[in-house]
């Protein structure tokens, strides 16, 4: 699993879309997530997306691909504030998981890959990684988390973050494809 | 142009909702609300002298902004509201009859307009 990881730095998403996507990850007992594993996973895909902008604003020279960067900063930052006051609110701690460690592992591998990078070549990595990384997040907090949790408001917290990464989602395409990565 | 500027924080603001170009006896409030990535209406007519305030409902901030040549050169001719988090809200006055569209700075898909007719109009 580890080395399949590091061949593949969108390999956790790749999880993550197994859980949304399928019956046979859904049942399988190791990847069941309660509501804190959920928080916790949410909150790091989140923290995750903050590092990516951070490395984009400081290797991209591109008006577009920086601005996008700094409302990934400034929207997953609102998100994770509230789930930081949820969190304070029902006196709970998110639990750290297996999909949170592989999230974990693989933006790690993805930002030294996008770190080689300059130019054009880094700003369409990080643009199409951002499409990725959003597409198979929001379709995992829209088709496991949403129906798993069991706790109102984070349900309503998740659904909220979704309508915000689902704009990020579509934003991101748009940037890939102003930037000419198709193909 | 509008001349005014007035910002409000915090849930408080109790206003009437716009009736587009109604008769008016003065100036009157109208309410635009952010949510959903969406300016709700999307287009507002008001009357010289009229309010807009804008109240966000979403977790992300976001502006509504003046677009134009001011915001294409950097230059602060426009009105905005500036960053409004959740929650949040910003008082526009209008007093310049004319087509006034807007948008979220921090997501430029987000449009908007305000038609100010003249107020005797």
């Amino acid at each position: 699993m580890t080395s399949t990881l590091r061949k593949s730095p969108l390999h956790a998403l790749a999880v993550a879309a197994c859980l949304a996507a399928t019956a046979a990850c859904a049942d399988d007992p190791a990847l069941a997530m309660n509501d804190l594993e959920i928080a916790h996973t949410a909150y790091t895909a989140g923290a995750l997306d903050i590092r990516y902008a951070y490395l984009a604003l400081a290797v991209s020279e591109s008006a577009a691909v920086r601005e996008f960067a700094e409302t990934m900063i400034r929207d997953h930052s609102a998100v994770n504030a509230a789930a930081g006051r949820l969190v304070a609110e029902l006196e709970v701690t998110p639990q750290d998981n297996l999909m949170s460690r592989k999230l974990v592992a693989g933006a790690a591998d993805k930002r030294a890959e996008m770190m080689a990078l300059t130019g054009q070549a880094f700003d369409c990595a990080y643009a199409t990684n951002e499409l990725a990384y959003h597409r198979l997040v929001n379709g995992t907090v829209a088709d496991r988390f949403i129906p798993a949790v069991t706790v109102a408001p984070l349900r309503d917290l998740l659904e909220e973050a979704l309508v915000t990464f689902r704009a990020h989602e579509a934003h991101a395409g748009h940037m890939v494809a102003a930037l000419g990565c198709n193909g | 142009m509008p001349t005014r500027r007035d910002m409000m924080r915090g849930l408080g603001a109790s206003l009437a909702l716009a009736a587009a170009a109604r008769a008016h006896d003065g100036p009157h409030e109208h309410e635009v609300r952010i949510a959903r990535f969406a300016f709700l209406p999307a287009r507002i007519v008001i009357r010289a002298g009229d309010s807009v305030t804008w109240t966000n409902g979403d977790a992300a901030p976001h502006t509504a902004t003046a677009r134009g040549e001011g915001r294409e050169t950097g230059q602060e001719t426009g009105w905005d509201t500036g960053a409004l988090a959740k929650g949040e809200a910003a008082r526009i006055t209008f007093d310049t009859p004319g087509e006034h569209a807007y948008l979220c700075t921090y997501h430029p898909h987000m449009t908007g307009t305000v038609t100010v007719l003249p107020r005797d109009g």
